[in-house]
């Protein structure tokens, strides 16, 4: 069996290989599968089926069905319980397994994924200490990733200075160099140091993107940099960076937001308007459309067209009304459970892992508000986790079913059993084996015997037997022994006959007796084959009972097993579910609170154009 | 109105871009809870799992009649295998259907456990057939016809489609052991 393109040691890093694909490129041994269990485990892995995978692993674990791959194996386990997500005990794995392992590489290359597993679940401590286990550089930009994490568990933990000392010397040819540069602004705006994070800024603004990813940091580093500027008062040189951002990107509403609020704080209102007026055009979902709703009229009251002014406030409060209404709908949505189980759905017989991750929202009601909890490892890794509970309880299920088809399949062995010995006992009593064998031992004691003595005539057919008879009998007789020229002539013919009879007898003598001696020794053979069969027989008579107790026993003791765990299983997803509802209604409420303020807004511009307007109108009619 | 630059500037601004775009982790000391007990429950249904399996195929296919029919692959990049069927004493007991992930999990080493089969000890006739496609798509039908002798234990069997041969075209190399 061969695994020839395949490298052999670092298989769990395949697992990894999606999110940082130049961890495979240098693995390079290939591996002969010698145990077909040990194929049929990375037939599952190869297809990202890691459960079915682990199980097939621990069940020729177990049964000893992987003599030539026991090591390999055990790694395998690891890197199969690191993309299930199961971090913990590939942790276990990997410090047992690689605490003396020769391979560096490998050791280091182990614990930075571990670091990074472990990081995005939010085991900061964890992190830190995986990445403490690192000897040496990483191979490729696993390295700068490696800092870079580094720095972001610094940032996490609040230690600002010593994240801004190792991103200020973070040296790089690679796109890192721009998210170093980007976390390094970061921890500056954290630390109080917003001048020096405003340089950072620019210059990233400022950079050439040569993919989306970087095309968005920029955005961002755009969007932070204007902003910041907004609100230290400078809204003539926020401008600048405001408009560097996309037009199509993730961020251009809250940048058209920003130019317009840039104008406006110098009063310029009629420029103010473009980007806001260019917002309402796009979906009242983002907070930065919703605030363009009152961003527009207010522009139109310093310009003087108070009642367009009116009328955009009065579609403002309606629009946020009915805005308000579906974010109801949605956490109606949310607190009844439809809403978590469309993510369910979504492709719902996968297997599970830590590479899973919702891409896109499904349909349905209100999903779309969830949009950027998605960005958030807290929702997506909470996702992951139900969803690998909800697999874990379907399993569960169908496991419960089939131990009912164990137990009747058992039943039907019993049975079957029990109506066959009755017939199979007294088929054996009756079946004489060492009569048999006797009669065996006899007939080679009588073929020993007529070889001894050349006895020709015993190996005789019976018709030649009869004849060799006849003849001696003719032979006898009075009338042959006269003394006649006719009696002489019948002695002469019979002498002949037996004389011929005897010659064929002698002539096939050792034919006869190998054929003899062949027939009693395939005879011999059958009867120790029977023999065996019987001892079998008796065997499995004695057996077969504490057989059948021993699986009724395992089933019986697999039925609470399961009971228990799926009771369990159900407990934690209902804790699962109120967590996520937790974050996701949370998200909703700050939602509705926002809109809720906007609204107040309104009205309170409306009620103070009404007020100028009925002030005017009495001051005119005066 | 100012109030409203300042909610966005703080979302804006405060975020750290990491080597996935990350935000900040998932830790609380909740969902640390929730974690630790998925963990857990993970750990326990897998072990339960390897023992259902276990218990399956004893039950199923007890060790003195059990035999295995397992299939790999070790052709060239250009061979797609599309079908494979096993027919025993005359009788067919499988015909699969490969998806291209199933067929890409094949090729890169991975082992399909094609068939289980409870078969009497004695002589027994196996006949399998796989189709695929070659390079300019062309199409592959090969057979082979093979007698095992089955004995006291589990017997494995291994089809190798492979393409070592000394024609260099895909071929059943049938290997058994118990």
């Amino acid at each position: 069996m061969k695994l020839p393109r395949i490298p052999t040691f670092l298989l769990w890093a395949f697992a990894l290989s999606a999110t940082a694909p130049a961890a495979a490129d240098d693995a390079t041994v290939p591996t002969v599968v010698e145990d077909p269990h040990y194929g049929e485990v990375l037939f599952h892995f190869y297809q990202e089926d890691y459960f079915p995978a682990i199980v097939r692993l621990l069940a020729a674990q177990h049964e000893a069905r992987l003599p030539h791959h026991d090591a390999e194996a055990e790694l395998l386990l690891g890197g199969l319980y690191l993309s299930y997500g199961h971090h913990r005990r590939a942790a276990d794995i990997f410090e047992r397994l690689l605490a003396d392992s020769t391979d560096p590489a490998v050791r280091n290359r182990t614990w930075f994924f571990l670091a990074r597993i472990w990081h995005q679940r939010g085991y900061t401590d964890e992190a830190q200490l995986a990445l403490a286990n690192i000897e040496g550089p990483l191979p490729g930009s696993l390295n700068a990733e490696r800092t870079l994490l580094g720095a972001q568990l610094l940032i996490d933990r609040r230690q600002y200075a010593e994240a801004i000392e190792v991103l200020a010397g973070f040296r790089d040819r690679s796109e890192w160099l721009s998210y170093a540069r980007f976390n390094l602004g970061v921890a500056l705006v954290r630390a109080g140091r917003t001048d020096e994070a405003a340089d950072i800024l620019d210059e990233l603004g400022e950079l050439e993107p040569w993919n989306d990813e970087l095309a968005a940091l920029r955005d961002k580093a755009n969007l932070a940099l204007g902003y910041a500027m907004l609100q230290g008062g400078e809204a003539r040189l926020a401008k600048r960076p405001l408009q560097r951002v996309r037009l199509n990107g993730p961020f251009s509403n809250k940048a058209l937001l920003g130019v317009g609020w840039a104008d406006a704080e110098r009063e310029d209102y009629g420029r103010a308007l473009v980007p806001w007026m260019a917002l309402r055009e796009r979906s009242l979902l983002d907070p930065a459309v919703q605030e363009s709703m009152l961003a527009v009229p207010y522009a139109m009251a310093k310009l003087d067209s108070i009642s367009q002014a009116a009328d955009h406030y009065l579609d403002a409060i309606e629009a946020f009304a009915e805005e308000n209404r579906r974010i109801d709908g949605t956490i109606d949505a949310l607190e009844s459970g439809r809403l978590l189980s469309t993510f369910l759905a979504d492709n719902a017989e996968a297997t599970t892992g830590w590479h899973w991750r919702l891409e896109s929202l499904p349909d349905g009601v209100g999903a779309n508000y969830l949009y950027h909890l998605l960005a958030s490892h807290e929702f997506q890794e909470g996702l992951k986790n139900y969803r690998d509970l909800d697999y874990l309880a379907r399993n569960l299920e169908r496991w419960q079913s089939s131990l009912g088809v164990f137990r009747n399949m058992l039943e039907t062995r019993e049975q079957a059993y029990d109506e066959r010995l009755p017939r199979v006992t007294a088929s054996l009593a009756g079946a004489d084996l060492e009569g048999m064998v006797d009669r065996k031992l006899a007939f080679d004691a009588r073929l020993d015997s007529i070889e001894r003595n050349h006895d020709a005539l015993a190996l005789a057919s019976p018709a030649e037997f009869a004849l060799w008879g006849e003849v001696s009998a003719l032979a006898q007789n009075p009338a042959v022994a006269a003394d006649l020229p006719e009696a002489e002539d019948l002695r002469h013919k019979l002498r002949l006959m037996k004389g011929v009879l005897q010659w064929d007898l002698e002539k096939s003598f050792k034919e006869r007796l190998w054929r003899l001696r062949r027939d009693v020794r395939e005879s011999g053979e059958a009867l120790v084959e029977t023999q065996r069969s019987r001892r079998r027989v008796d065997e499995s008579m004695q057996t077969e009972p504490g057989l059948f107790a021993g699986f009724g026993a395992r089933i019986d003791g697999l039925a609470p097993r399961i009971e228990s765990l799926r009771a369990r299983v159900g407990r934690a997803m209902d804790r699962q579910r109120v967590y996520l509802q937790g974050i996701a209604v949370g998200e909703m409420q700050a939602q509705k609170e926002r809109l809720h303020t906007y609204s107040v807004q309104a009205r309170f511009a409306l009620a103070a154009i009404y007020d100028l307007s009925s002030t005017t109108t009495a001051e005119a009619a005066q | 109105m100012k109030v409203f630059v300042r909610a966005i500037l703080l979302c804006a601004a405060l975020s750290v871009a990491g080597a996935q775009a990350a935000d900040e982790p998932a830790a609380n000391d909740e969902f640390r809870s929730i974690d630790e007990d998925v963990q857990a429950l993970k750990e326990e249904v897998l072990e339960l799992n390897r023992d259902l399996f276990l218990l399956e195929e004893e039950l199923l296919f007890p060790a003195n009649s059990q035999v295995a029919f397992f299939l790999s692959v070790d052709v060239g990049e250009y061979f797609a295998l599309d079908s494979v069927t096993l027919k025993i004493d005359g009788k067919e007991v499988a015909n699969y259907l490969y998806t291209e992930r199933e067929a890409d999990a094949l090729r890169r080493g991975g082992v399909q456990r094609l068939h289980m089969e409870n078969l009497k000890t004695g002589d027994h006739e196996l006949v399998a057939v796989f189709t695929g496609f070659g390079p300019h798509e062309r199409e592959y039908r090969r057979g082979a016809t093979v007698n095992l002798s089955k004995g006291l234990g589990a017997k494995y069997v291994e089809l190798a489609i492979t393409d070592r041969a000394p024609k260099q075209q895909p071929e059943f190399d049938v290997r058994e052991w118990e």
